[in-house]
């Protein structure tokens, strides 16, 4: 394991990969695991779990999330929030089990919501026990795997995105 | 003439449940529970290596990984007749440990506990008086006046801000809630201390499995290396953090949630005749201390209860063809060979045949199939697994441990055994496993670091590994007690991949619909006669059908960004 004491920004990639293009943040992590990222920051693999990502997320400053969203655009637009309180996260979020959003809500009911930035990938259709994604979902992941890097990089050296 | 109400879907559980029940002068009189959810994990792993079918498996579920992981590499070793070595069974052992209390800890306060405390009558306690309380059930330091009035003081900030977030969605004030405000607020600190301890607790998890929430597992042992001075190996220092991580555990369940169970109980001893449902309970029973093949070592005993009988445990063969059985007469699903009988789930079958309304829709037609969950029986009965059932099979059993804790708290309580035939003895039954559990994972704790002491390190048995020694063919049955019960993977392997593979998970033996003589499953039976004071608060209904802790989380259901939720599921 790595010491986390010296990390102070997380990569969450979040949403089922049984379920096709759901997976897409899961997929974005365990590629952002291969290329090299600035020493501070680390990356997680925060499939399905609920509860399970409160002691994570708050371990760490700042954490970068992506994750699906079926929210009527085309497939693979890519968007990026800043959401501050729990209402400004998509309900989307709960399509992982006892949703992530309960846990942003105790986290901001802890005061203890980190900075949060966030990727919506948009998908189309949710296909229930299919391991893989989408031509526009994986095109999109490809981009935004290099934009991802380059911002927390940025982020990493300056404090702030741009 | 009765009424129908609708709860769809059921809030604070796992995936999408959603309940339809018929309410006659203030009581339920007829009850009707869907999964209206696609699971199909088992044509994912057709084809695949048996030996990866732990991680695919794990990802069915956000709270349940790791169970479902065990239960897969279990499968394999007994299709592959694998023994595992003992440090491997405790590591494992250990693992379900943190699971459940991580679980059981999280269902009470954060999934269960507000159907029983009003947040809302909390803000009104009197500091002084609530730590007087809190100081004469337990010794958990933080009590004091000061501790309970800062805590009103956030609370209220919280609340005013006009965003309740995670208490949104609540009947605070109904008739039904009846703690006093300072009872109340005893939860509600507790509510956020257990936030606070939880996310410690899954440490474990990510020592012994390398990371979480979805921990390595291996089929053969455990994919773990124990070096004492060796940094990248479970080492001194990570087995002292672990230790500790246990021993905090203990301290919050004995001084924290078990107190607030005996204070918030007698407030409610009604529930204690209500919500019994079937009386027939199944375990498979798990935390071998004598290598997972001797059943009589595990610390939960296998067995089935019939009819509230706690004179006769029955022996249960997962094995054997005519026991636990799949039926699907009213669920979404073709068999092949015609869909009036049961298959054994090493015969099992997964087509989805869809066949419900189009949404959006009014009312499930339930005198047609309404579900997609399948029908599980054990030997043509309807069962209920989970706590209940484990602590009903240990004491039926006649274990030491199960008497002395179960009879203690009735008589605490001062109810009689009937008692825990009941919604209460359900929520009550998964605080009382907790409390075995801490020790228990101590015991599991010291067992282990004898045996790394004496210089036994394997963790893995890889003689079978190579698929070369395989036969051509091998069946397999793996089980283990999921949080909220009896678990049971089946596999058959042909020509080393995975021919066929069938779970049976505890909420499809739970919230299953009706067999085809309309005998009621667990959910369903145990919400008949439930008094519902206002249709269009229906706590009742979610007190008993919380107390299963609900699972459903291989569920496909999707929410659109409004809060609609987004009814396209394609069928596969």
């Amino acid at each position: 394991m790595k010491d986390i004491q010296e990390k102070n920004i997380l990569f969450l990639g979040i949403g089922n990969y049984l379920m096709g293009d759901e997976g897409v943040g899961v997929a974005l992590a365990r590629k952002l695991e291969t290329i090299p990222l600035p020493p501070n920051v680390e990356v997680l693999d925060g499939g399905t779990g609920g509860f399970h990502l409160m002691g994570p997320m708050e371990a760490y400053e700042t954490v970068f999330m992506a994750d699906a969203t079926l929210d009527g655009l085309p497939a693979g637009t890519v968007r990026l929030i800043e959401p501050r309180f729990s209402k400004d996260f998509p309900r989307v979020m709960s399509t992982h089990e006892v949703g992530l959003r309960d846990v942003v809500e105790a986290m901001t009911l802890r005061g203890t919501l980190p900075k949060i930035y966030l990727y919506l990938v948009s998908v189309e259709e949710v296909q229930p026990m299919h391991i893989g994604l989408s031509e526009p979902v994986q095109a999109a992941a490809d981009a935004l795997v290099m934009r991802i890097a380059s911002d927390i990089e940025a982020f990493s050296a300056a404090g702030v995105l741009a | 003439m009765s009424q129908r109400i609708v709860v769809d879907p059921v809030t604070r559980i796992e995936g999408h449940l959603r309940v339809e029940a018929d309410i006659q002068n203030g009581k339920i009189v007829d009850a009707f529970s869907s999964g209206t959810m696609v699971r199909g994990i088992e044509k994912i792993l057709k084809g695949r290596d048996p030996r990866d079918a732990w991680a695919f498996v794990g990802r069915v579920c956000g709270v349940c990984t790791s169970i479902h992981s065990l239960a897969s590499v279990r499968t394999v070793e007994d299709a592959l007749n694998i023994t595992i070595p003992p440090n491997a069974e405790l590591v494992r052992n250990l693992m379900f440990a943190t699971l459940y209390m991580h679980d059981h800890v999280v269902h009470f306060y954060h999934l269960h506990a507000l159907d029983w405390v009003d947040i809302v009558s909390a803000l009104k306690a009197d500091p002084k008086k609530t730590s007087e309380i809190a100081q004469s059930i337990s010794n958990y330091p933080k009590s004091s006046p000061g501790y309970f009035s800062d805590l009103i003081k956030r609370l209220t900030k919280y609340v005013e801000s006009g965003q309740l977030g995670i208490f949104a969605n609540g009947y605070w004030g109904h008739s039904a809630y009846k703690l006093p405000p300072e009872v109340n607020l005893i939860g509600v600190a507790h509510y956020l201390e257990a936030l606070e301890w939880q996310k410690e607790i899954v440490k474990i998890q990510a020592i012994f499995g390398g990371k979480n929430p979805h921990p390595n597992f291996l089929v053969g042992g455990m994919a773990c290396s124990i070096g004492l001075d060796d940094v990248s190996s479970i080492n001194a220092e990570r087995l002292a953090h672990v230790e500790q991580l246990l021993k905090d555990a203990k301290e919050f369940i004995t001084q924290v949630y078990i107190p607030d169970l005996l204070a918030i109980a007698p407030y409610y001893l009604d529930w204690g005749a209500i919500g019994g449902g079937l009386g027939n309970y199944l375990a498979y029973g798990d935390l071998p201390t004598n290598g997972y093949r001797d059943t009589s070592s595990y610390k939960f005993p296998p067995g089935a209860i019939l009819n509230k009988d706690l004179s006769r445990v029955y022996e249960v063969n997962m094995r054997e063809d005519g026991e636990i059985q799949e039926f699907i007469n009213n669920s979404w699903y073709d068999y092949a060979g015609g869909n009036d009988k049961g298959l054994h789930p090493w015969k099992g079958e997964t087509e989805i045949k869809y066949t419900g309304p189009q949404p959006p829709f009014e009312h499930l037609d339930t005198n047609k199939a309404y579900s997609f969950i399948k029908t599980p029986r054990w030997k043509g009965n309807a069962m209920e697994v989970g706590p209940l059932a484990r602590v009903l099979v240990g004491y039926a059993s006649g274990k030491e441990e199960y008497k002395e804790i179960v009879d203690s708290t009735l008589s605490k309580l001062g109810v009689p055994a009937t008692a825990l035939f009941s919604t209460l003895g359900r929520t009550a039954a998964r605080g009382l496993e907790s409390a075995l559990m801490a020790d228990w994972a101590l015991d599991f704790y010291d067992e282990l670091i004898n045996n790394i002491r004496n210089g036994d390190t394997r963790m893995a048995n890889m003689d079978m590994f190579n698929p070369e020694k395989w036969p051509a063919k091998a069946m397999g049955v793996g089980h283990t007690e999921a949080p909220r019960g009896a678990l049971g993977h089946w596999i058959v392997i042909e020509d080393k991949k995975i021919a066929n593979y069938q779970l049976v998970v505890p909420t499809t033996w739970n919230a299953s619909p009706r067999d085809a003589a309309g005998k009621q499953s667990a959910y369903e039976a145990a919400l008949m006669d439930t008094p519902v004071a206002d249709s269009n608060q229906p706590v009742e209904i979610l007190r008993t059908i919380h107390s299963f802790d609900p699972c459903l989380a291989c569920a496909v259901h999707l929410y659109d960004e409004t809060g609609d939720q987004v009814s396209k599921v394609q069928v596969l």
